[in-house]
């Protein structure tokens, strides 16, 4: 039990699966690679659990900041089947396919929408030696393979030819690019005082030090809002902005291919909080409880934040979305990152 | 219409505009003008500092059956009086001067009377129908507009999970 | 050099935002309006045309459907047409109820416009909070008439029936209530930034422009100049009453918001005025059942919710009126919408919509 504790849950368990594989078949290769795919079927549950307790959450999240009930009638009092009865429905839906689109591009939208955020995954320390690729330029690859998300958007709004979609894909394009800037320089101090690109380095300075919201306040607040707009929600979600462009980039999709859609959503949504969770609350260290306890414990609570954001704030609009970016984000985290330059030197020179 | 304008105002109007009419036995007689001097009485109503009439407040017509009425009521604030100013056009080809110059706001409602009434009116800046359709004929406010029967729908009879025509 | 083109993108009317079958044709260069031209009929139903085939009292009921977020003040404004045409002498009891269930309807509109302009700016939990009170309104017309959207209540000559004896209680209890909740939305909406800065300089008309577009109502008000019909005319038993009339000062968005938020607890006020002062007697006139008025015209107007209401009723001497017309205020202010995006971002135009306020059953008629 000690030793769970020490080595993280997560990693016990593996090592323990990983001793009877080898014992199986007696073969390095072969049992690391089941490793691997072990690894990626895990990973790949996270995002699909997640989307269906997001589905659930939000709903009741919202119905609790909004005086209703939500769901209450699928599933008992508490409507605990409401996100498989929606799969239902969206599974069953006609796949509507508009007139004049561009077939290959609009069909392949969705689906590559749903690449980069499911492989950041790969990179989130979930508990004590259980990341998935722990590479040493992790930080760098994360946020490489996140820009990717604009791409697809903007594929969807050019191919399904409609105007809101077309204004919908620009948006993207205008939202994305300019808050990966200030978002990369938030994370940039970090990055400093830790002095390496490993997702596990990060955590493991924060286990060992204070958490790096206390170090890097500014970066933090930051990286939050941001990571608001990188998700496209409110006050962001001039993307989708339902009440002005209808659902921006995937306003012509229905059924299934909407519903990829909507599982990248919730899959960035949990991607950007466990980036939270892992760059400034100290990831999965926690005093008694096990890592990954503790870990999910604070994941869920910025999820929880970035849908009391949601269902709280009204829209920004798209001048005022840019010009925070580029007038107020970008020249404070670059402030950021200079005074922790300095903070760092001078912590040195000491 | 609680303040009507006093009758030594209407002899004021009348004796700017001598082909205005109107009724002096009535409690609230409305000015009676030809098409032509409409807008020219309009315009006088709302810039003359006796009257003041610088509101428009309402605009419309009415078919008499064998001619129309355009009705304008204007509205003077401060002074809180009326005044009905009423033109009447010919049957067959009605048509008025638009009042948009004088006042902007009745656009609309212009062409709401364009639209129902079938009113022609020389100088709107956008003269199209505003509540029906494009392609519709006819102006359904017009006393002697009979709609169109609708479409013909076959009756169906369904007889053991089949369905016929029942002609 | 490349060529730029602006392009046409149709709003509506099947639209989240456009407050049911408003449909408008945007003009863009890029995010940026160049144009807006709003085109309506969608709802038209020719409510004019069938009063027409109607007997003045049988009327009544259409009018409710004509603006059916505020029904009792069309009722009202209607009924007092038919009364000033036909020369009936309405009791002071029924006034005042009159008065009362105006005010309560205009409460109850001005909430659904917090309510949808929240949601239009995409906080829709803006717009749960301001129709769960609307609830309490709708309870008490559900308590007065038995309906809760269009009410017939309000008829030629008085009104339907008089009230119970625990509305008076009741709507006391919502009156207390009125100061709690008009604070509960300032906290929730005015206070933010995000809020304040897509509503305050937006949509911009200065009174000239107004008066030019003949505006009415709480559109007018907003460019600060204090048009209000009960002020004006001081129709009904209005001028028993002390209210203020809010006015803005910048003519935008922000102000347009602030005159109907004000405007709520100015109403409430007016309510809890008529309820204390309620004469005892009859809630209906007596008149023949099959109402002749005498040959003859009139132009009625009352201050509705989104502006000045007019009747104009002619009639012929037989029980149905001649020629109806209806000077709907959302029809006429609908014409400020192009000066009041033009210019201004494609987010911008909902919020427009919404700060008209149109209700298109009133605009389409």
């Amino acid at each position: 039990m000690n030793a769970m504790l020490e080595n993280g849950v997560v990693a016990t368990v593996a090592g323990v699966l990983r001793e009877y594989l080898m014992l199986l078949f007696g073969n390095q290769f072969l049992t690391d690679l089941i490793m691997k795919f072990i690894g990626i079927g895990a990973v790949i549950g996270v995002i699909l659990s997640a989307a269906i307790v997001f589905t659930y959450a939000e709903r009741k999240v919202c119905a609790f900041i909004q005086v209703r009930l939500g769901p209450n009638r699928v599933g008992g009092r508490f409507g605990l089947l409401q996100p498989f009865a929606d799969m239902l429905k969206l599974m069953s839906k006609e796949d509507i396919i508009p007139a004049g689109c561009d077939r290959v591009v609009w069909a392949l939208s969705p689906m590559l929408l749903f690449v980069p955020s499911a492989l950041a995954y790969a990179f989130f320390p979930f508990d004590k030696g259980a990341v998935f690729a722990d590479v040493n330029v992790g930080v760098f690859l994360l946020i490489a393979i996140s820009s990717q998300a604009v791409l697809p958007f903007l594929m969807g709004g050019y191919a399904s030819n409609s105007k809101y979609a077309m204004i919908g894909g620009m948006r993207t394009v205008a939202q994305m690019l300019s808050y990966e800037a200030p978002m990369v320089f938030s994370l940039l101090g970090i990055v400093m005082l830790t002095g390496s690109l490993k997702m596990s380095d990060i955590v493991a300075v924060q286990a060992d030090n204070v958490w790096f919201v206390l170090l890097q306040p500014v970066a933090f607040v930051i990286f939050v809002i941001t990571a608001t707009a990188e998700t496209n929600r409110t006050p962001f979600d001039l993307v989708e902005g339902e009440s002005e462009i209808v659902a921006g980039a995937f306003a012509e999709y229905s059924g299934m291919r909407w519903a990829l859609f909507f599982l990248a959503e919730y899959a960035n949504l949990l991607a950007v909080s466990i980036l939270t969770t892992t760059f400034f609350l100290g990831g999965w260290s926690g005093p008694v409880l096990p890592g990954v306890v503790w870990f999910w414990l604070k994941a869920l609570f910025m999820v929880f934040f970035f849908m009391w954001l949601r269902w709280t704030l009204p829209r920004t609009r798209i001048d005022q979305m840019l010009s925070l970016s580029w007038k107020v984000l970008l020249p404070l985290a670059l402030a950021n990152v200079m005074c922790t330059g300095i903070g760092v030197y001078i912590y040195r020179w000491l | 219409m609680k303040d009507y304008i006093g009758a030594p105002l209407l002899a004021a109007l009348q004796q700017a505009f001598p082909s205005a009419e109107y009724d002096s036995e009535a409690a609230q007689p409305a000015v009676f003008v030809p098409a032509a001097e409409l807008t020219a009485l309009l315009t006088f109503l709302r810039d003359d500092g006796r009257f003041g009439f610088a509101r428009l407040e309402n605009l419309t017509a009415v078919d008499y059956k064998t001619y129309f009425e355009m009705v304008y009521h204007l509205f003077a604030w401060g002074a809180n009086t009326w005044i009905t100013v009423k033109v009447k056009l010919d049957h067959e080809a009605p048509s008025v001067p638009s009042v948009t110059g004088v006042f902007p706001g009745a656009a609309f409602e212009e062409r709401e009377v364009y639209d129902l009434m079938g009113i022609e009116f020389s100088g709107h800046p956008d003269l199209r129908r505003i509540l029906l359709a494009e392609d519709f004929t006819g102006h359904p406010l017009r006393k002697d507009y009979r709609q169109a029967a609708p479409p013909k729908v076959p009756r169906l009879r369904r007889e053991g999970g089949r369905v016929y025509a029942a002609d | 050099m490349p060529q730029t083109e602006t392009y046409i993108l149709n709003m509506g009317p099947q639209h989240p935002s456009t407050h049911g079958v408003l449909r408008v044709n945007l003009e863009l260069d890029g995010e940026r309006i160049l144009r807006a031209t709003p085109m309506m009929g969608y709802l038209h139903r020719g409510i004019e045309k069938l009063l027409e085939a109607r007997t003045y009292v049988q009327g009544v009921p259409y009018t409710d459907r004509l603006d059916y977020v505020s029904s009792m003040n069309n009722n009202f404004g209607y009924c007092r047409a038919v009364e000033e045409l036909a020369g009936i002498e309405v009791p002071e009891r029924a006034e005042y109820i009159r008065v009362i269930m105006a005010e309560l309807n205009r409460i109850a509109s001005h909430q659904v416009f917090i309510g949808s302009l929240a949601n239009d700016l995409g906080a829709s939990t803006g717009m749960l909070y301001t129709f769960r009170d609307r609830e309490e309104i709708l309870d008490l017309f559900d308590l007065v008439c038995g309906a809760r959207m269009t009410f017939h209540y309000i008829r030629v000559g008085g009104v339907a029936r008089d009230l119970p004896p625990e509305f008076a209680e009741k709507c006391r209890k919502f009156l207390d209530r009125v100061p709690e909740f008009t604070a509960e939305y300032a906290n929730l909406l005015m206070g933010n930034e995000i809020f304040q800065r897509r509503l305050k300089g937006v949509s911009r008309l200065t009174p000239e422009q107004a008066l030019a577009h003949n505006m009415t109502g709480p559109n007018i008000r907003a460019t600060g100049i204090p048009f209000d019909i009960r002020k004006v005319d001081g129709y009904s038993v209005y001028p028993r009453f002390g209210f203020e009339v809010p006015v803005g000062e910048n003519g935008d968005n922000w102000d347009r918001f602030q005159v109907r938020f004000r405007e709520i607890t100015e109403s409430a006020r007016i309510v809890r005025q008529a309820l204390d002062g309620l004469p005892e007697g009859p809630v209906m006139a007596k008149f023949p059942k099959m109402l002749k008025p005498p040959q003859g015209e009139v132009f009625s107007r009352t201050e509705g919710t989104r502006g000045e209401l007019g009747f104009y009723i002619v009639s012929d001497g037989t029980a149905k009126p001649y020629r109806v017309h209806i000077r709907r205020p959302s029809f006429i202010n609908m014409q400020a919408l192009d000066d009041m995006c033009r210019g201004y971002l494609i987010g911008d135009s909902v919020v427009a919509f919404s700060a008209i306020d149109p209700l298109m059953g009133e605009v389409d008629c």
